[in-house]
């Protein structure tokens, strides 16, 4: 049996599942100010219909560290930063103890100015005057060569509780994401460590004695032992933890648009060949971009309640919210209630949505089943409005070879999955203008906890190869060896692949399939000088890409 | 967060997977480092930055702007009409006012590319900002143009295209062609009879360092410019110039490149040559975006930068000082007519494509006219493709040069002397081609 808890914004929901389904659910409110209070509770709720000897897995999803982020509550931070010619590093100043230093290293990873000893010896003073405990080494071009952060790091050893170097976040290149995410990495590690014990000692005490693991933006999860090294993949995580419930309550294998309409938004995923997608360079929290990987999801203001206005003799829905919907109580119309009146839905008291439609309707002119029709018109055009966008925008996303230019779009929806309380309401309706079979699943209400408990783990890495300079690099994983001037393409790419899969295994995944394993990005270039090709420039890129626990899909998925 | 004062377009095309041929210098790995430093600097993060995905040039937008023989398949492969492609999307962008200013870095460049095409020469087949200009023109309606080419070549392609057009200014600061390809450039070419002075040719001499470069934007490009009143500007990027290129001899750095393009302010920059793919593109790149974008770039140096070892010497300034004086003297004497209203100026032209090794030999014919950039017939004979007639009638042509142009077609078409003819009709919106198969009596079509 699998175990997940998500804890959102509202409540903390626990599920445990088996290979014929759902075993136990739970829901509690959530504690803002004591997580691990609303954690224990769900946990302890759902233990109570379950076995805790028999949970095999335990996956967690916390709004901790974005909270900390969100709220500023974080640990003050040294930042090192070694940034070399470019745009000047000082734009890129975040916290107090924010020290550029000298030093540079280039796009093939040669040291083109070394590191300033007296200036960094100078600033470490500061900090340990200030009494600072928790760091981050960056470098420009660390994925390239980490020799920069690696000095730093060493350096800062005696007087730090913890360093983030930057190359370890992410292989991929851009500066100054890698300073926000080491930032914020070291700065919300003393609490994420202090909810990570607590939640590791409440869990013995239960009884479980499975692996934990905690979930990331990208709809995967990280091993405990490691989310503790990088508390900052653990940020955003929610809308995650939903994407992946879809996954596992609907069958999806082809390209397709998942709708999850709340109250005040409806938030829009799509997915390619079953698979969500991700963005292109990581996600933005409290103001700076990060490296941090995450499921692309466009969230617009058209939710059940979403208000109907008339404004200048034009009618609007949303984005404006104002619940509760006349059906349950309300004082003004929302989109619940125009659902009502086309009969479409039956929630709440269908004689208030009615009334209160009626009264809008007179004063428009209109015959009453005409204004409704109107309403979700409009409050579905927005919809697929939005999604068209968001597609196009994935379609229209550069590439940078004429095969690729010429192969054509990469996404073509056929399929709508809707969830959430008017899901049941529109989905006809937008099945109809998507011009798509559109699904409900069962059980949309727990999503986020599904996904949670059944969601594997994700991991990328990058690696680059000079061959000229007979070196190879997986910055993520700190390899740095010896190449012989014959290394391929191909060798790179088994190299890669076996280092994650190696790596996983070091962290208690024994069950990883290759096939699993992808391949995203596998380019080599023959770097030449004066007409003679002086060696090869290999990248390549392998990820295990978010994906559900298909033995314990069986019982849950919506036919 | 950083935010750009001009909201910039950046078209990236590097064409991953094609090169002229293995170890060619426009090969595969050219625009991958200054990729690396783009996404490494977090270009594309800074508010008002973004990139775009190039456009796919029709046959029909390279028809307007070239004669290709015998088609435009047979001279251009898929890379080049994604390169002007991507100038065209920046265009596109501009005009319709998405973005502020655009720069397109994509490959294969395009500035050696004349009017008429039989193969590559300097490594270019169609010109991207050519292609990109007249696609301007006939989506958007007619505009001045001005061009300025800052590659270290001479931009002898985009000159011949606009040798007789006195809407678009052609400004080229080039390695003097004494010592560099193309070999040509000089002060005395200055554009046909109906466009003297449009072409503005400012040859510099070896060793021209950030100090020449500037100079010669203040005191001959920028009040030509301020003299012509463009509606648009763009600027042929070529980034040969620069102190570590491998097949030229220049002085140019980083940061003059990008105070160069400040100073120049061009509404669209395509990227043209420029083959020190690691030591200096990656910088030059990075300048002219920040630049155009109005960011701070006073930190972009090349990592082994000496203002000192790349100064030019004294003997260098006092020459591009009395160039400068003589451009701008040659510049404001008055225009003498060189022929009588309504005849054709003809002047004859050998052009050599050497990177295919084909030789073509020209007769070129322009109306002399006063109301519009003048009908133009071109007779080619190359060495693959014997006997071709090119006759364009310009855009906004007047009806005389439109019915001469016309005219001419109908009895090129009888006398059967050509294999293949092709039309740039621009006042009817007509590119056609006929070729002798189609000429021929026993074809079903007979014109």
């Amino acid at each position: 049996m699998l175990l997940g808890i998500d804890v959102g914004g509202t409540h903390t929901d626990a599920v445990v599942i088996n290979q014929q389904g759902l075993v136990a659910t739970a829901k509690v409110v959530t504690d803002h100010d004591n997580l691990l209070h609303s954690v224990q509770e769900a946990l302890e709720k759902v233990l109570q219909d379950a076995s805790p000897r028999q949970i095999r897995n335990i996956n967690l999803s916390t709004t901790l560290t974005t909270n900390a982020i969100v709220e500023q509550k974080l640990e003050p931070v040294g930042m090192f930063v070694a940034a070399g010619p470019g745009i000047d590093p000082q734009q890129y100043e975040i916290g107090d103890y924010f020290f550029p230093c000298r030093g540079s290293i280039d796009h093939r990873g040669v040291e083109r100015a070394p590191l300033d000893d007296g200036e960094i010896d100078k600033n470490l003073r500061t900090c340990r005057d200030e009494g600072i405990r928790c760091y981050a080494a960056v470098s420009k071009f660390s994925p390239r060569n980490p020799l920069h952060e690696n000095i730093i790091q060493q350096k800062l050893q005696s007087q730090a509780d913890f360093v983030t170097v930057g190359h370890q976040l992410s292989g991929r290149l851009n500066f100054p994401r890698r300073i926000a995410t080491a930032y914020y990495n070291s700065a919300i590690r003393p609490p994420f460590n202090r909810f990570a014990d607590a939640i590791g000692s409440s869990i013995e005490k239960l009884g479980l004695q499975a692996p934990i693991n905690i979930l990331k933006a990208d709809g995967g999860t990280m091993p405990f032992a490691i989310s503790r090294k990088v508390p900052v993949q653990s940020i955003l995580s929610g809308p995650a933890a939903s994407v992946m419930g879809i996954v596992a309550l609907c069958d999806i294998d082809d390209d397709a648009v998942i709708l999850d309409i709340g109250g005040t938004t409806t938030d829009i995923a799509v997915f390619a060949a079953g698979s969500p997608l991700l963005q292109k360079e990581g996600i933005a929290l409290g103001g700076h971009a990060t490296l941090v990987q995450a499921i692309i999801t466009r969230s617009i203001g058209i939710g059940g309640d979403s208000l109907i206005q008339v404004n200048q003799e034009k009618l609007t829905v949303g984005p404006q919210r104002h619940g509760p919907a006349m059906a349950f109580g309300g004082a003004k119309p929302t989109l619940i209630d125009a659902c009502n009146v086309q009969g479409v839905s039956m929630a709440g008291n269908k004689q208030a949505s009615m009334d209160g439609m009626a009264k809008l309707a007179k004063n428009l002119g209109l015959p009453l089943p005409e204004l409704a029709a109107q309403v979700i018109d409009l409050a579905v055009s927005s919809i697929m409005e939005a999604t068209r966008e968001l597609i196009q925008e994935i379609n229209n996303r550069p590439v940078y070879t004429v095969h690729e230019m010429l192969s054509g779009p990469e996404l073509t929806p056929e399929k709508l999955y809707v969830m959430g309380g008017p899901a049941a309401a529109l989905a006809d309706t937008l099945g109809k203008r998507f011009s798509m079979p559109a699904t409900v699943p069962h059980d949309y209400a727990i999503a986020n906890a599904i996904g949670a408990a059944l969601t594997r783990s994700t991991m990328e890495l990058e690696l680059f190869a000079d061959t000229e300079k007979k070196t190879l690099i997986i910055p993520e994983l700190d390899i740095a060896e010896e190449i012989p001037f014959q290394y391929s393409l191909d060798d790179a790419v088994s190299r890669g692949r076996e280092s994650l899969a190696d790596y996983l295994k070091l962290h208690g995944h024994q069950h990883i399939d290759e096939n699993d394993i992808e391949t995203i990005e596998a380019d080599v270039f023959n770097m030449i000088n004066n007409y003679f090709t002086v060696g090869r420039n290999i990248r390549v890129s392998c990820q295990l890409k978010p994906g559900i626990d298909r033995a314990y899909r069986q019982g849950l998925t919506t036919p | 967060m950083i935010e750009a004062k001009n909201k910039l377009g950046v078209i990236f095309f590097p064409a991953y997977d094609w090169a002229i041929d293995a170890t060619h210098p426009e090969r595969e790995e050219r625009l991958l480092y200054t990729q690396d430093q783009l996404r490494e600097e977090g270009i594309f993060d800074i508010k008002g930055i973004n990139e775009y995905k190039p456009a796919i040039a029709e046959p029909e937008d390279i028809d307007r702007t070239h004669f290709c023989y015998p088609d435009v398949d047979s001279v251009t492969t898929e890379s080049h009409l994604i390169a002007a492609g991507g100038a065209i999307k920046a265009a596109q962008l501009v005009m319709d006012k998405e973005v502020d200013k655009a720069f397109a870095i994509v490959r294969p460049p395009g500035h050696h590319a004349m009017k008429v095409v039989h193969g590559n020469r300097g490594f270019c087949n169609v010109n991207n900002e050519a292609v990109m200009i007249e696609f301007i023109r006939e989506t958007y309606g007619h505009r001045r143009i001005a061009i300025v080419d800052t590659d270290c070549h001479h931009g002898d392609g985009t000159q011949n295209i606009y040798w007789h057009d006195p809407d678009t200014l052609f400004i080229s600061l080039h390695q003097d062609g004494r010592t560099l390809y193309p070999g040509s450039g000089f002060l005395n070419e200055r554009g046909g009879p109906n466009a003297i002075g449009r072409t503005i040719n400012i040859p510099l001499p070896p060793q021209t360092s950030d100090d020449g470069f500037l100079y010669v934007i203040d005191e001959v490009v920028l009040p030509i410019l301020e003299d012509f009143k463009p509606d648009l500007i763009i600027n042929s990027a070529g980034q040969d110039n620069h102190y570590t290129d491998p097949i030229t001899n220049m002085s140019f750095s980083a940061q003059g490149y990008a105070r160069l393009n400040e100073k120049l302010n061009p509404d669209i920059a395509v990227l043209e040559g420029g083959y020190a793919i690691q030591g200096a593109l990656p910088y030059v790149n990075l300048g002219i975006v920040l630049a155009m974008a109005g960011v701070d770039y006073s930190q972009v140096r090349e990592p082994d930068y000496d203002p000192e070892k790349i100064r030019q010497s004294a003997k260098v300034d006092d020459y591009i000082e009395n160039l400068c004086r003589e451009i701008m003297s040659q510049q404001r004497r008055p225009v003498e007519p060189v022929g009588k209203e309504g005849d054709f100026f003809s002047r004859t032209k050998s052009v050599y494509y050497d990177t295919d090794g084909i030789s073509d030999e020209q007769t070129e014919k322009v109306m002399i006219c006063s109301s519009c950039a003048g009908l133009r017939v071109i007779e080619s004979r190359s060495s693959i493709h014997e006997r071709c007639l090119g006759i364009e009638i310009p855009i906004q042509a007047c009806k005389r040069c439109r019915e001469t142009g016309l005219k001419i077609l109908t009895e090129a078409k009888k006398a059967m002397r050509y294999r293949t003819i092709r039309l740039i009709n621009r006042v009817d919106r007509e590119y056609r081609s006929f070729s002798q198969e189609e000429l021929s009596p026993r074809s079903k079509y007979f014109f």
